[in-house]
């Protein structure tokens, strides 16, 4: 096993371990920070798991322990940058009667299924990582690695020392927000 | 589940998808889906935004970035190995 090579001070297991994630990690990294700040959060990262490899028992899949510890470095990255505030999503959250029925016409509530039809794809890009930047830090971490890096449930709420029906409200209220934010890119009601 | 407004579904949705609603409120989303085409398009619209924002955002590795990383590494590293 790589991970227990590395630990035991293989370096070749090491580099190993880096070659295959690193991608992934940076992908991570950019969806939970940005561009710009990616690159310092994947060489925390991989500076963490060199540390800490002795302590890893396998108890974890070794992605999961990875990626937590990849979310807790952008999250400090985050936090150690003054950042403007941003503008909630709230607004993009489904609307009801007072019987609690859609407000929405179907095609209104459909549209957002096809926003990466209807919409030029650097434009989407674009509006995809300000959407997810503005999502409260507690629902980002949960979508990002339940939706976006498609981990279980499971990994996700071991990944962030969460219950899974916690991750599941978490994941809910980001898609609710960013659903309706798709929705808004196409010009239409939620 | 006709009864329940849309409301009341919506907010049962990823529970719903995700299987860990009891059966008879999955039997009974499962009914107010079929009947309301309002809910059937949110459905649609809700099941299909992860992927849209997943793929929107697939990030790849720069070269300039994996060779950083390397550097850093290696100093980090060997200067860690040193204490």
């Amino acid at each position: 096993m790589l991970a227990a090579r590395a630990a035991a001070g293989d370096d070749s297991a090491f580099e190993a371990i880096v070659g295959r994630y690193q991608a992934r990690v940076f992908r991570l990294a950019c969806r939970l920070t940005s561009d710009s700040d990616a690159s310092d959060v994947l060489q925390e990262t991989f500076l963490q798991v060199y540390r800490h490899l002795p302590s890893f028992r396998g108890e974890s899949q070794f992605r999961t322990w990875l990626y937590r510890i990849a979310t807790n470095a952008a999250l400090m990255h985050r936090r150690a940058r003054a950042r403007r505030p941003v503008e909630p999503l709230d607004d993009f959250l489904p609307r009801f009667d007072d019987r609690g029925a859609h407000t929405a016409t179907p095609a209104e509530l459909q549209v957002a299924s096809r926003a990466d039809e209807l919409l030029d794809r650097r434009f989407l890009a674009g509006k995809a990582r300000e959407a997810i930047a503005r999502l409260p830090d507690l629902y980002r971490e949960a979508f990002v690695l339940r939706d976006l890096e498609e981990m279980s449930t499971a990994d996700v709420a071991r990944a962030l020392g969460l219950e899974p029906g916690t991750v599941r409200q978490r994941v809910h209220r980001a898609r609710l927000m960013l659903r309706g934010f798709l929705g808004s890119l196409a010009g239409v009601k939620r | 589940m006709r009864e329940i407004a849309c409301a009341a579904g919506v907010e049962r949705l990823m529970d719903y998808l995700e299987g860990v609603l009891p059966s008879h409120l999955h039997a009974a989303l499962d009914e107010h889906v079929a009947g309301c085409p309002r809910c059937a398009a949110f459905v649609a619209s809700y099941r299909e935004t992860p992927r849209i924002l997943r793929e929107a955002t697939a990030a790849t590795l720069p070269a300039d970035v994996e060779a950083s990383l390397e550097a850093f590494l290696r100093a980090r590293t060997r200067a860690f190995r040193a204490r």
